[in-house]
């Protein structure tokens, strides 16, 4: 067998990553997720030429819906969308059928093959469930009932799954058990959308290309450090499905620990899938599992009562829509975790995050200790505080840092002033929708940005004493006004250790 | 937005009254800038220059304008003869995108010796975004007399430290031995501007070849053609298409004399054709097409632009029956758009150092 040629055409040109030929089959293809992201964000990489010629959609769900209709959606993606993107319209088909039917699948394995013969896509597939997720193990039991699990002589077949990856610790673990069953580990893209934000993985870059940050990032110079995760919305139309949810589901077992792991982590020998997911795992291993009974002592819950957001009077969380009179769902989390590590033994992290708090921002703040002996004398220096660097990951993308500096006159006074860097000052270029990065990132193949299975195993049980503790009726859960920055516990929470919430 | 610009003058140098023979520089503005402070003077030395500019800084109201964000020194060397307008609108719309300290030279050796310096703190807005505006200085800088030739000497003082210095010569191509080039981390050029005859063509590209072995050239026009190259090399991406390159028979460049040259060297210096396997044809718009066998199947690759439509396609078409097609609207190939994609890939391009040489010697 002799090799294959070298595109030597395309020499130069790889810097810039682009899909290879295949075909996309999106599970839910009727739904919400892939009207309002999906399709909007692959109509945006066929704009920027990262879309190969020989590509195309297929869209499987269970609403009755003809190729055309299809088509009619895709191209309402966009009003204003390139030839590119009517091309791939022109390729694309759609499927209706149950997700359990065995002929929902013989069909798509009917489809793939014939546009493999008319397009030359290779066998490369990805399959993007935008489903419910309780169907998740079904479609990929049934894709390995017909073979599609399987890549065919140089093709590829990869699984891009959406959280949330199982409810707890135990059907997380149920859940890989069975895509295990038919996808190798490899094969598997579990996407936590906040991964693909040019903010989020400039926390890489921030530490690991500059060589004055590092040295301090450790206890000798790290009080602690606090997580903030704030929305000013509530739960909009989504309040069946956070009903069952809460914010310790929604936010902190998966966005906050990805963003806590990223700044915990030693660096990677590379910045690679493996380099960089390896080590995000060892971090999140030497967070400290609470203990059930000090969970109480550690962790705060509430939920918003009626109060006012940005100028407009909002109505409490049991007030809305799809959501229980009596319900006990949490929209608010503060917590106070530990790690066991040679580089973060004895720094508290604080979290914190929550729905209809006063305004919408997500940061790591790292707060340094204070100057071991403070030569000026205590007047000169009211207005000075431990500096601090702020990793801001929306909306105001950027870094600051908070240091002490004179303030002129004649009087030496001594007081804090921000150094700040703000990505939208120094890049006015459009930053890649999450979106668009991760959907490509799955058709090259590059899993450095989704979850490992451990990750997520490893994710579940930091937060699992808490689920347990507070499933129970009777478990504590306080309320606080729309428009603050949360209940008085959560402030009880960080003040007993002499600290306080920073205000973002 | 010109005429809202506030005039801060600082004291005039003696000779040529200030203002005197200072054209106004803000010509064209583009949409989201606005410019904050000027100052100009005729017959100026260069510290008062320098001066000027943390002065135009220190002047602006509200005082955001007081910290700069740069990330270059950018530097336009124009002819003689050329007009500075022509091109100021595009060099500063990059202000906006890579903040940088902007210096445009405009030597005029025939002229009475004197420098004519018009300073100008620029502030740049995306739309839709108020809490992030981008300021930036452009500092003009005509010529006259013998100075015109020693420009190295001038340049050099506004160069930021530590950021890279990049020369850009929008008409032309520089002397590789011109001291002034010893500044630059690299040169961005324009080969569409070189020509029209072949003769010139292929002085001009032997000449950049020397200058490309002493410092990283980025040529404007190259980056205008990478949609046509980047479509044409997608085509054969699926594996069965790629079994065609070794079995290309026939490559044919449509274009204009310059491109043409380029995507023609191109083809020669990767595919390894022979000359008579390549034919260069003269038109309006860009059109590559490959005839290419492989065991006994007939392939057609191209890459053309639609007259009727703003948009480029790129269709494969083998006569085993596989057929896809790629279309795209139009490229922007506004001088900003390509300065810009120029000044994020400063860094030597062998692709096109290869192209240059076939394409040095299907010109001549």
């Amino acid at each position: 067998m002799t090799a294959l040629p070298a595109n030597v055409l395309a020499e130069g040109l790889e810097t810039v990553r682009r899909a290879p030929p295949g075909v996309l089959v999106v599970f839910g293809a009727s739904g919400d997720l892939t009207h309002r992201k999906l399709l909007p964000a692959l109509e945006h990489l066929s704009r920027r030429r990262l879309l190969p010629a020989a590509f195309a959609i297929i869209g499987v769900a269970r609403t009755e819906m003809s190729d055309a209709a299809f088509r009619d959606l895709m191209a309402g993606a966009d009003p204003d969308a390139g030839p590119g993107w009517a091309e791939i319209i022109k390729n694309s088909a759609y499927i209706s059928g149950e997700y359990s039917h065995p002929d929902t699948f013989t069909a798509l394995q009917g489809r793939l093959k014939e546009i493999d013969e008319a397009l030359g896509t290779g066998a490369n597939r990805t399959y993007y469930l935008a489903t419910i997720p309780e169907v998740f193990a079904g479609v990929a039991q049934a894709l390995g009932q017909v073979g599609l699990n399987r890549p065919e002589p140089g093709g590829s077949a990869r699984l891009v799954i959406e959280k949330p990856f199982g409810r707890d610790r135990k059907t997380a673990g149920e859940l890989d058990a069975v895509l295990h069953e038919v996808f190798d580990e490899d094969q598997i893209y579990r996407i936590d959308h906040y991964l693909g934000k040019e903010t989020v993985q400039n926390v890489l870059a921030l530490r690991f290309a500059n060589a004055i940050f590092e040295p301090l990032w450790s206890r000798n110079y790290i009080d602690h450090v606090q997580v903030t995760v704030a929305e000013t919305i509530g739960v909009e139309k989504r309040g069946d499905f956070y009903e069952s949810a809460g914010a310790l589901r929604d936010i902190v077992q998966n966005h906050v620990l990805q963003v806590l792991s990223l700044t915990l982590m030693e660096p990677p020998g590379s910045i690679d899938a493996q380099g960089i997911r390896d080590e995000k795992v060892k971090a999140l291993r030497s967070v400290v599992v609470p203990k059930l009974a000090d969970v109480p002592n550690v962790a705060v819950r509430a939920q918003y009562d009626s109060g006012w957001v940005e100028g407009s009077a909002v109505p409490g969380y049991r007030q809305e829509d799809g959501v229980s009179p009596t319900s006990q769902t949490e929209t608010y989390v503060a917590l106070k975790l530990s790690v066991d590590n040679w580089r973060w033994a004895g720094v508290p992290i604080y979290i914190r995050t929550g729905k209809r708090l006063p305004k919408r921002v997500t940061e790591v703040a790292l707060q340094f200790k204070a100057v071991p002996h403070l030569a000026f004398p205590k007047q000169a220096a009211t207005g000075l505080n431990p500096n601090a660097l702020v990793m801001r990951i929306q909306p105001d993308e950027g870094v600051t840092l908070r240091f002490g500096a004179k303030v002129p006159g004649q009087a030496f006074m001594v007081r804090d002033v921000l150094m700040d860097f703000s990505y939208g000052a120094a890049f006015l270029e459009e930053p890649s929708d999450a979106y668009e990065r991760l959907l490509l990132d799955a058709m090259v193949g590059d899993p450095t940005l989704f979850i490992r299975s451990d990750e997520v195993d490893t994710a579940w049980g930091v937060v699992q004493p808490l689920l347990d503790a507070w499933a129970g009726q009777g478990a504590p859960l306080s309320g606080y006004a729309s428009g603050s920055w949360g209940p008085r516990p959560a402030e009880t929470l960080i003040e007993r250790d002499g600290r306080q919430w920073r205000t973002p | 937005m010109a005429d809202a610009v506030s005039q801060v003058g600082l004291d005039g140098a003696p000779g040529r009254p200030p203002g005197a023979a200072v054209a106004s520089e803000h010509g064209t503005v583009p949409d989201g800038l606005s410019a904050v402070q000027t100052w100009e003077q005729a017959n100026v030395g260069l510290d008062q220059v320098l001066a000027s500019l943390p002065e135009l800084r220190r002047q602006a109201s509200g005082g955001e304008a007081g910290t700069r964000t740069a990330v270059m020194t950018l530097v336009m060397v124009l002819g003689a003869g050329d007009d500075p307008d022509e091109h100021a609108a595009s060099f500063r719309s990059l202000g906006g995108h890579h903040p940088c300290r902007m210096v445009v030279l405009r030597p005029d050796p025939d002229s009475t010796p004197a420098i004519d310096a018009t300073a100008c703190l620029w502030r740049a807005q995306r739309a839709g975004d108020d809490d992030h505006p981008v300021f930036f200085e452009e500092v003009h800088l005509r010529v006259g007399g013998q100075a015109a030739s020693h420009l190295a000497s001038i340049v050099g003082p506004f160069v930021l430290a530590d950021l890279p210095a990049v020369m850009w010569f929008p008409d032309g191509v520089p002397d590789p031995a011109d001291p002034l080039l010893r500044l630059a981390s690299a040169v961005v050029v324009d080969t569409r501007s070189v020509g029209p005859g072949a003769a010139d063509i292929g002085h001009s590209y032997r000449t950049l070849l020397e200058l490309a072995n002493h410092q990283p050239v980025v040529d404007l026009s190259w980056l205008r053609l990478q949609p046509w190259r980047e479509l044409l090399a997608g085509l054969f991406e699926p594996e069965h298409n790629r079994e065609f390159l070794p079995g290309v028979r026939l490559a044919s460049v449509q274009g204009k004399p310059g491109p043409r040259h380029m995507l023609g060297g191109w083809l020669m210096s990767q595919l390894d054709l022979r000359a008579r396997e390549l034919v260069l044809e003269d038109a309006r718009h860009v059109a590559i097409t490959i005839d290419a066998q492989y065991q006994g199947e007939d392939g057609k690759f191209q890459v053309r632009r639609d007259d009727g439509t703003r948009a480029v396609w790129a269709q494969a078409t083998l006569s085993g029956g596989i057929s896809h097609r790629q279309g795209l609207p139009l490229p922007d190939d506004s001088l900003t758009s390509a300065l810009s994609t120029a000044i994020s890939n400063l860094r030597a391009d062998r692709v096109w150092e290869r192209a240059l040489a076939a394409a040095a010697a299907l010109a001549s």
